[in-house]
């Protein structure tokens, strides 16, 4: 299962790739995103806008700007082709109580549309955007 | 026979008002004719969210819609010395020019129509200043919404307080509208000017003044209906039956489908509800 997941951010990466608008808007984007999800901690490094590595936790020595804790299953919610309310938006998981973001929040809004639309990328082409 | 243009039945006209002792050119659009109904837009954005409602014929028929820009929104402009000022919009601020608006524009006896910050201004209206309107459609209200943001986020000289304006609010429309309804309404919220969402969600998160108070709103005479969108993280379905529930004779219709912006992001399904509503106005 989590390497699937990996697998899966490494997909997003590569549709990431294929989008000129988000590499656009990621222009300024060099950072490396913590995703935890039930425990199992991500590392995406992005930059520039493009998705260079997945590593896969556990570490103590990966620094990162913010980090989204989820489970599983809100995750599987979130990337469903239409999204039922709540979690259609990587906020919801906060609203909910179902996950937290947390570190460097301002960098994260800074570069909120991009995020959001890279995250999108899990889910069914239609649905992205 | 010659060519008609092809404008839409939509035209904008500018009122001057004065608001707490200060001149204010306020731009309104209207269309229709019949029983007026002044609509009021979200925070952050403008009287375009109006648009669909105000091209609808058979709307048009028999309501006239006056849609107009709050101070500092769309194209109305900021009062005189804005360039050295905080924009923090308050209730009282906000209720004078609502109420300043109907008697220039000499409307008798209007339907109030509010989203979101509009939405609570219905509710304030409703409990304190009934008077000049026929009954209240409060559209995502509630009597009080914490942030769940940190409101400075949208005004920094660091970033474009806009695009991430647009981005925040995008949690709050539901994924079944039209594509191109759904970035409509965000583009609104980019086109936003410096600091104005952030100054309309200093009021609207910060003022409680309704809490405890709503069951002195007398819907008797005046109609109130409340309406919320599944999809909206702001003011919940929750939110909205709160308050709802404090209101002797409040109505409330929760959307499938919807957000916090229906009637920009996605007219279609929120159509039907519009019209339960005017309805419910007599």
């Amino acid at each position: 299962m989590t390497s699937d997941l990996r697998v899966r951010f490494e997909d997003m990466g590569r549709k990431l790739a294929e989008k000129p608008h988000l590499k656009r808007l990621g222009a300024l984007f060099s950072e490396t995103v913590l995703i935890e999800i039930d425990g199992n901690e991500y590392y995406l490094a992005f930059h520039r806008g493009e998705l260079e590595r997945v590593t896969e936790g556990p570490s103590r020595q990966t620094p990162w700007r913010f980090a989204i804790r989820t489970d599983g299953e809100a995750l599987g919610k979130f990337w469903a082709p239409v999204p039922e309310p709540s979690f259609h938006d990587i906020f919801g998981f906060v609203k909910t109580g179902r996950g937290r973001i947390e570190g460097d929040i301002l960098v994260l809004v800074k570069n909120l549309r991009f995020f959001k639309e890279f995250m999108a990328l899990g889910r069914q082409e239609e649905a992205a955007a | 026979m010659s060519a008609q243009p092809a404008y839409e039945p939509i035209i904008g006209r500018y009122v001057t008002i004065e608001v707490q002792g200060r001149s204010y050119r306020v731009y309104v659009e209207e269309a229709g004719q019949g029983q007026p109904v002044i609509c009021f837009h979200t925070a952050g954005a403008d009287s375009r969210q109006w648009r669909h409602i105000m091209n609808d014929a058979e709307l048009t028929a028999n309501h006239r819609f006056i849609a107009p820009d709050m101070p500092w929104h769309g194209k109305s402009l900021p009062p005189e010395g804005f360039e050295e000022e905080e924009y923090l919009l308050t209730t009282e601020v906000y209720v004078e020019t609502v109420l300043k608006l109907v008697e220039a524009l000499a409307l008798e006896n209007p339907i109030y129509a509010g989203c979101s910050m509009g939405g609570r201004i219905a509710l304030q209206l409703a409990l304190n200043n009934p008077e000049p309107f026929k009954g209240f459609i409060a559209i995502e209200a509630s009597d009080f919404q914490p942030a769940w943001y940190d409101i400075d986020w949208f005004h920094r000289p660091d970033a474009h307080g806009g695009e991430m304006g647009a981005a925040l609010v995008s949690a709050n429309i539901a994924p079944q509208g039209p594509k191109a309804e759904r970035w409509n309404t965000q583009w609104m919220f980019m086109q936003s000017g410096p600091g104005v969402f952030r100054g309309d969600l200093n009021f609207y998160t910060k003022d409680d003044s309704l809490v405890g108070k709503l069951g002195g709103i007398d819907t008797s005479e005046k109609p109130l209906h409340i309406m919320v969108g599944t999809y909206d993280m702001t003011c919940t379905p929750e939110d909205a039956k709160r308050t709802a529930d404090q209101i002797p004779g409040a109505t409330l219709a929760v959307m499938d489908g919807i957000g916090h912006f229906p009637m920009s992001e996605n007219p279609a399904t929120f159509r039907p509800h519009f019209v339960e509503a005017l309805a419910k106005m007599g």
